[in-house]
């Protein structure tokens, strides 16, 4: 590209023709992304730094005030991985991240597709599928608790007068259900995001693929993984890795609904984490746990971004 | 460490405007944190009363309402970034963890010619290793509240006073057809806090005065089996028991008049009064098991022992806690924790529903003052009594937190 | 993958065609259960608030009648009346109202010069930005409270809605700058040539050209820094102590007794502090995902 060896029109002159030539083309990326790293520097990475050293520490609210906090090596790490509660966290969750994102990305692509076509009303329904979206997460927590109520609770009515239930059941009090109902909630306000990510990308599939697919007569399915998928993979690919940070650092379902109860049944890391942090008071040990649980997202991220990548590269 | 650098010009600015001329004193600002119902609206009546006290004193006093739910935790993350508040209003089972850290100021001298002006449980809430880090605010304790109409229907002429009564009323109100039940009760840690009552009424202990973990012992197993049964035997109380975990949640079944009876404090009147206003109770005394007792909750106001302001802060919690503040907690209906306020004719001035909790007033326990509290209460006493809701037997989920509390104290 | 699905089409037409003909339902009975899968998921979406109106207006007898019924049979307003009338949730609104302007604004002026710069331009870390940036979304938020605190702290920033501004560019920022950079790199790079071509210069092409492209881009990223501003807690509860300096969602969590809750005023709260962000978005949402793209990407 040298726009300005062209006949015709020459370059206008103005101030950003500084970025044209030599130092300042050079320069112009990092000008561009200057902003972000700053902030990025100020405000992610000194606390995330800060948050990391302190698993290696011995921080409590005593050590905190005296300003006697000790480097204690790994032994925040061995009194985390002696906590029962610590197992039984991180098995549910992995229950809890793959339902999440396999329900989420699931439904999302199915709503994404039945409200790309141009229908009478689509405006209404994209609008009302997108609420739970918008609704404040700690208003749509506190309503689903409500609704969960083992005694007046909605959900409880609707499901015995449906006949799917004889009884009303107490699904957040009881041990084999409390993280499903949980899971259930936290779908509910995920997944229009992830519908809405992939009907952007549905809309950037070129008409004319479409067309050609529907014309050659392939079938729903056939043009769902052979034409339609490959076309939105990238938006797929982030919809997944967004879905999956939010739902392991999705906090306010759970402490809002169960505080990870009864009996650690609905305990994932991050509300363990919480736990050490806030109620215990033991940094040390919370830091440990979002320490091995962040480098544990950041592991799994990366692999998939590569897999992705290796796809794109065939 | 100080307060940063705009309080102090703030600060200065209003001993100007306000201090000068009125008080010798050195003026100061005092930053207060109070539980947000305290100060839910602009003319709540402890901005009356704090103007009340720079009007007299000339320092300034900044509210900072925040909510029960987030005080322990706003409290850890200011306090150990070295700022918060000045003076802040504590629930009793927090201050021994605080003052453990060494985050309150030491009040014992200044507090010792105090002491007869308040009841002894509450003022021993606010005891920690033989100090004093905390006057009481307000106090409270549980009753038993009894639906009149049910009891009256299942047959029963008169609200239980002991154990066995207590169980038969409960069983008699339970009415699987019209699905009714004696008792509404809290699982987790709301169910633990209810606990304790029971426990030291069957002459078991949690820990005691020397410092024992007892909560293996006879006496604390078989209040939580007697309890336990009510539910997993008797059917006596709703499955909401499962979930209840918060007062709302203990008290619903209550307001709809599904279960007969309540175990809870002063705050669940305005809560039956709110949700049911045709609802037929009266509150008693706790039904006694060997002996009389009653938990007692409540609040406490302690110093921050960095305060940079610590005489002013002195003077804000002697006057909330003094003479005036039992009259400003009558406004909020609150229990006083002023020794005066168990005398016959200061009970007899209460509201009737009012009456039965400082009755018994005498009999209230403060629950073990010991650093570890809040974990031991938040995740072991209240994991075992969710274990016992859930059909383990009761031995064997107190054995089990009987360890780990000792493991946590340091008593193998 | 483009090479399979032409390969695919050309065994449609071979063999498969009659088959799914045959296997189409008629026209109405796939028009009908389009709609009847619509109204499924639109009931579940939207019931849940509806039945935080519907616990809002009800009088206060009816929240704890059992069984619940759908419909409130009295309806009241005096949970609205009682939280609107004097109280602080004029000044709570005003306050949500003044950070989420802020926060949005400043985080889609620095993630769009930012995505840009990451899709079009090859640099030092051009590859590794991206990744790292996402990273940084990764640790658990409520860990990062006490080094925040500090940092609030050391500034004087406490207490004070421009405190809270780094906060939650810290929270929104990388996601925004990885959104940017995902839809710059689906605007073809032919028509920034063209633009130059034409004589701009880059930064032109990028403004005048570029910029516009991407506007659904744009709106997407800001709507959802917007609705997660908002609504965020966690730091604003944490940083923000006085009363008049409180957002929406901490006015709500006010209404959170330790003893009571009374449900009625909670939901009626719910309502109010979703109502605005409600009705911004249904006013966006047709520039959220309509004609992403243009008729310029179409192929």
């Amino acid at each position: 590209m040298t726009p300005r060896t062209l006949p015709g029109r020459t370059l206008r002159n103005t101030w950003s023709s500084v970025f044209e030539t030599g130092w300042g083309a050079h320069a112009y990326p990092y000008l561009m992304v200057l902003p972000a790293v700053v902030v990025v520097i100020g405000v992610v990475v000194y606390p995330l730094a800060s948050g990391i050293i302190t698993a290696f520490y011995d921080v409590t609210l005593r050590t905190l005030n005296s300003g006697s906090a000790e480097f204690v090596g790994l032994r925040n790490f061995e009194r985390v991985l002696a906590d029962p509660a610590f197992v039984q966290a991180s098995v549910n969750t992995v229950i809890w991240v793959v339902l999440n994102v396999v329900v989420q990305l699931a439904l999302g692509l199915a709503l994404a597709l039945l409200l790309h076509r141009a229908m009478p009303g689509i405006g209404f329904f994209r609008s009302g599928i997108l609420v739970p979206w918008v609704v404040p997460s700690v208003v749509a927590v506190l309503t689903w608790r409500w609704m969960y109520d083992p005694s007046v609770g909605i959900a409880n009515e609707l499901l015995v007068r449906l006949g799917l239930i004889d009884n009303y059941h107490p699904w957040l009090g009881d041990t084999s259900t409390a993280l499903y109902a949980v899971t259930v909630e936290s779908i509910w306000k995920g997944t229009p995001f992830v519908m809405l990510l992939l009907l952007a990308a549905l809309q950037l599939v070129p008409r004319s693929i479409l067309e050609a697919a529907s014309m050659d007569g392939a079938s729903g399915w056939r043009k769902l993984w052979y034409v339609i998928l490959p076309q939105i993979r990238v938006s797929f690919a982030i919809a997944a890795v967004l879905t999956f940070i939010l739902t392991v650092n999705n906090f306010n379902a759970i402490w809002l609904m169960t505080e990870g109860g009864p009996l650690n049944s609905s305990e994932i890391l991050f509300t363990l984490a919480y736990k050490y942090g806030f109620k215990r008071f033991d940094l040390g040990m919370a830091s440990a746990v979002a320490t091995m649980l962040f480098v544990g997202l950041v592991i799994a991220t990366t692999v998939y971004l590569k897999l992705i990548q290796a796809r794109e590269g065939d | 460490m100080s307060k940063n650098g705009t309080w102090k010009t703030s600060a200065a600015g209003i001993a100007l405007a306000v201090g000068m001329g009125m008080s010798p004193a050195m003026a100061d600002n005092v930053v207060l944190w109070v539980n947000s119902p305290l100060a839910s609206a602009p003319d709540a009546p402890i901005y009356e009363e704090l103007q009340a006290f720079e009007a007299e004193t000339g320092h300034a006093v900044e509210v900072q309402p925040v909510a029960h739910m987030e005080m322990e935790r706003n409290l850890f993350v200011a306090l150990s970034g070295g700022a918060g508040p000045d003076v802040m209003a504590l629930d009793i089972a927090w201050v021994a963890g605080l003052a453990d850290a060494g985050l309150l100021a030491d009040l014992t001298e200044k507090s010792e010619p105090l002491a007869a002006q308040f009841q002894k449980g509450p003022f021993a809430s606010g005891r920690f290793e033989q100090k004093q880090y905390a006057l009481p605010l307000y106090t409270n304790n549980v009753a038993l509240f009894v639906n009149d109409k049910m009891l009256a229907e299942a047959g029963i002429e008169k609200a239980p006073t002991n154990w066995d009564e207590f169980r038969q009323a409960a069983i008699a109100m339970t009415d699987e057809e019209k699905g009714t039940y004696g008792l509404t009760f809290g699982g987790g840690r709301m169910g633990a806090f209810q606990l304790y009552s029971y426990i030291w009424q069957n002459g078991g202990d949690i820990i005691d005065t020397e410092g024992n973990v007892r909560v293996g012992e006879a006496g604390a197993v078989g209040a939580v089996d007697f309890l336990g049964k009510l539910y997993t035997e008797d059917k006596a109380m709703p499955e909401a028991v499962l979930t209840a975990g918060s007062w709302d949640e203990v008290n619903a079944p209550f307001i709809q008049e599904r279960a007969g009876m309540l175990v809870s404090g002063d705050w669940a009147i305005s809560a039956l009064k709110n949700g049911n206003p045709d609802l037929d109770w009266s509150v008693h005394p706790l039904p006694a098991g060997k002996e009389a007792a009653t938990v007692i909750g409540g609040y406490d106001l302690a110093i921050n022992a960095n305060s940079s302001v610590p005489d002013a802060s002195w003077q804000l919690v002697e006057w909330l806690t003094g003479p005036r503040g039992v009259e400003l907690m009558r406004k909020y209906n609150r229990l006083s924790a002023a020794a005066g306020a168990t005398a016959p004719e200061a009970i007899a001035s209460l509201p009737e529903e009012m009456r039965p909790f400082m009755e018994q007033a005498d009999a209230g326990r403060a629950r073990p003052v010991v650093a570890q509290w809040s974990q031991i209460h938040n995740e072991i006493i209240a994991n075992a009594w969710d274990s016992v809701l859930r059909g383990t037997p009761a031995q064997e989920a107190m054995a089990e937190a009987d360890k780990q509390i000792k493991a946590l104290v340091g008593q193998q | 993958m483009e090479a399979a699905a032409i390969h695919e089409r050309e065994q449609e037409k071979l063999a498969a065609r009659p088959k799914s003909r045959a296997l189409r339902l008629p026209r109405q009975v796939r028009t009908g259960l389009l709609y009847l899968s619509l109204w499924i998921a639109f009931i579940w979406a939207v019931f849940p608030f509806y039945w935080m109106i519907a616990t809002s207006i009800r009088g206060k007898e009816e929240i704890f009648q059992r069984p619940p019924s759908l419909l409130p049979h009295t309806v009241t307003i005096q949970n609205y009346v009682d939280l609107l009338v004097g109280a602080q949730f004029w000044r709570y609104a005003m306050n949500s109202l003044i950070l989420t302007l802020g926060v949005t604004i400043i985080s889609v002026l620095i993630s769009v010069t930012a995505g840009y710069a990451m899709a079009r331009h090859r640099f030092k870390g051009s590859v590794m930005l991206p990744l790292f940036m996402l990273y940084g979304q990764m640790f658990p938020p409520v860990l990062l409270l006490i080094p925040f605190y500090v940092q609030l702290r050391f500034l004087g920033w406490l207490d004070s809605l421009y405190g809270l501004t780094p906060v939650y560019l810290s929270y929104m920022l990388p996601l925004c700058v990885w959104l940017m950079r995902g839809f710059f790199s689906q605007v073809p790079l032919s028509l920034e040539d063209a633009a130059r071509m034409d004589g701009c210069t880059r930064w032109q092409a990028f403004w005048k050209v570029i910029l516009p492209m991407a506007r659904p881009g744009i709106v997407a990223v800001a709507t959802w820094v917007m609705i997660h501003t908002w609504n965020e807690f966690l730091y604003a509860s944490t940083f923000i102590l006085s009363e008049k300096k409180r957002t929406l969602p901490l006015g709500l969590s006010g209404l959170i007794g330790q003893y009571t809750t009374d449900w009625g005023v909670l939901m009626a709260g719910g309502v109010i502090t979703a109502a605005p962000i409600l009705l911004v978005f249904f006013f966006l949402q047709r520039h959220l995902v309509s004609g992403v793209g243009g008729g310029a990407v179409k192929g």
